[in-house]
This record gives structure tokens, sequence and C-alpha cells, in this order.
């Protein structure tokens, strides 16, 4: 754990802050290793299972767009109520979750071994398409929730349901934006513990 | 060996939570046998991660894009196998006390099926014949 090595190495600092530093380190070390150590533990096992877990949250929010889409159309099943046609936008946003996915950022960048079918050129295209499909559905989710359903003053569950659907479901959220979000994650614990290590060398 | 005692306490989970499935469906005050599609859902939950256990042979063990579609799958089968007696009791075909016991059982078989993965399939070649 380097929190500890912080803690106890050379650093370049006069002698009589120097003496301060070894009676502080002796005193506090039992009470601060507890806390940092503690961060340290859970951030070495991230870069393996980031992958797991951005897979499991993905599996999630994409599902249970879904089942909630099912609900809708169960609770609410004639036509006036809840016009059949309003599937399409989670069938759309479906389709660019594929779209998105099947694309590797290695691909995009042009740095894996097998080109693909497309080129680099072509998985930027294919993943611009899919960020637009997946966009446009999201905006088309707004609107129907509002043109279809708030100002006709029709029940609003459904339209709710497919805005849930769409933004909190089948959005970038799944799998890209569960593995930016994990990176968020880390890139924060990482700065909390440097900025928790730098206020401890700036109080010796 | 240490496996005969997990595998007692895991087949006794798989059969408490199948109990807690028949309970939902198959008690005089609910009697309505809809609950049994779970089925379907349980046993095919084991499926796509044991497929990209067998297909890739983990040499490249870091970013492993069949096991990430296989979990991401996993997870919409458990999801599926929680929303389906939800959106059974909203749409009344089945009574929520009922409702209520399946999600219990649910829980327990699926916990069951992890407890499975952690304790049988966690070595290096995966093969049939462990036992």
């Amino acid at each position: 754990c380097w929190c500890i090595d912080i803690h106890y190495g050379t650093l370049p600092i006069k002698k009589n802050t120097q003496q301060t530093f070894i009676r502080l380190g002796d005193s506090m070390s039992g009470f601060l290793d507890g806390i940092r150590c503690g961060d340290c533990e859970c951030n070495v096992d991230w870069g393996e299972r980031r992958n797991t877990i951005a897979s499991v949250a993905a599996g999630v929010l994409f599902f249970t767009g879904w089942w909630i889409i099912i609900d809708a159309a169960v609770k609410y099943p004639d036509e006036g109520q809840f016009h059949h046609a309003y599937h399409t936008c989670g069938v759309i946003a479906t389709l660019a979750f594929l779209m998105i996915n099947a694309v590797s950022n290695g691909q995009v960048r042009g740095d894996s071994y097998s080109e693909g079918c497309l080129g680099q050129t072509g998985a930027r295209v294919w993943l611009f398409i899919g960020f637009m499909l997946a966009f446009g559905s999201l905006i088309a989710s707004m609107w129907i929730l509002f043109g279809g359903f708030v100002v006709p003053k029709k029940p609003v569950y459904p339209g709710i349901a497919i805005f849930f659907q769409n933004g909190f479901g089948l959005q970038v959220w799944t799998h890209r934006g569960s593995l930016a979000v994990t990176d968020l994650f880390t890139l924060g614990s990482f700065y909390c513990k440097r900025q928790r290590a730098s206020v401890i060398i700036h109080f010796l | 060996m240490a496996g005969i005692k997990a595998l007692i306490s895991l087949s006794f989970g798989g059969a408490i939570g199948l109990m807690f499935l028949m309970l939902g469906c198959a008690l005089p005050v609910y009697d309505k046998y809809w609950p049994l599609f779970l089925l379907f859902f349980y046993i095919l939950s084991p499926i796509p991660y044991c497929i990209s256990r067998r297909v890739v042979d983990d040499a490249d063990s870091t970013s492993n894009a069949c096991k990430e579609l296989a979990i991401f799958l996993t997870t919409g089968i458990v999801i599926s196998a929680f929303g389906l007696p939800v959106v059974f009791a909203r749409a009344e075909v089945i009574a929520w006390g009922a409702c209520a016991l399946v999600l219990t059982g649910n829980i327990v078989i699926f916990g069951t099926i992890l407890g499975f993965f952690l304790v049988f399939g966690s070595n290096d070649d995966f093969s049939w014949q462990q036992w």
C-alpha cells in the first residue's frame, strides 16, 4: 500500500520538522492507517472487475427498461391509451445499443489487430450512426411523452414508461456508459486518495 | 471432501427455492400456475456463462467480449425472472401474495446458482469430470 510509504518515507524536510514528523507518525499511525488502507484495498481489484461490474449494470438497466414497457403495455392494452406505434422508440434504441456495443474502442482508434469488415473509418461511421439513433430515440421518447400524453391529457403512465425505457434503460448508459461511469468512479477515488495524501504531507 | 457439504447445502437451497415457487402457485388461496413459467428462466440462466467458459480458452483473461456478453445476458435473464411475477401481479393474473412468495423463491434459487458457480466453477480447466 503506497500510502504508508508516504507516511514513513524520507522526505526532504528540515531537521526539527523531521523530528515532529517521526513523533506524529508514531502517535497517529494506527488511526490513519486504518482509514487509508481501506481505500487502497478496494482499488486493487477494480481493474479486473470493472468490465464485469459494467456488464452487470448495463444488463440491469437495459432489461429493466424493457420490462417497464412490457408493464405499460399490459396495463393499458388498447390503442387509444397506448398507441402501438410508440413501441418503435424502444426498438430503435435497442438497435442503436447493439450497434454501439458491437464496435470496440480499439477499432475506432485503429490500433486493434484485425481491422474488421469496415476498417477504421467504417467503424467511426457505424458508431456515429449508432449514437445518432440513440439520441434520436431519446428525443423521440420525450416528444411522445409530452406530445402524445401530457398535452392531450391522457393517463400519463405509458408515456413515462417510454421515457424511462429510453432514458434510463436503453441509452448510452448501457455498457459504454457503464464503463465510463466506473472509470469516473475510479478516477474520483484516485483523486480523493491523492488529495488525502497531499493533506497529510501538508499537515506534516 | 469439502465439495460434498457445499453440494448438499446448495441442493437444499435449490429445494427451498423451488418450494417457494410451488407454494406461490399451489396454495388453495392462490391456485394459479402461471409462475411456473419462471422455471424456463431458471434453466436458461447458467447457459450463457457456461457457453462463454467453454468457447474461450481464458488465455487473454483481461478483456473478454464473449464473457461480458454472457454476463450481460445472464443479468437480463435474472431481471426478467424478477420482472415477470411483478407484471403478472399488476395485471391481476396472480395475487400479490403469490408474487411475494415467487420473488422470495427467485432470490433463493439465484443465490443457489451463484453459489454453485462460486464453489464449483472456479477451477482452471472446466471439465465435466470433476466429480
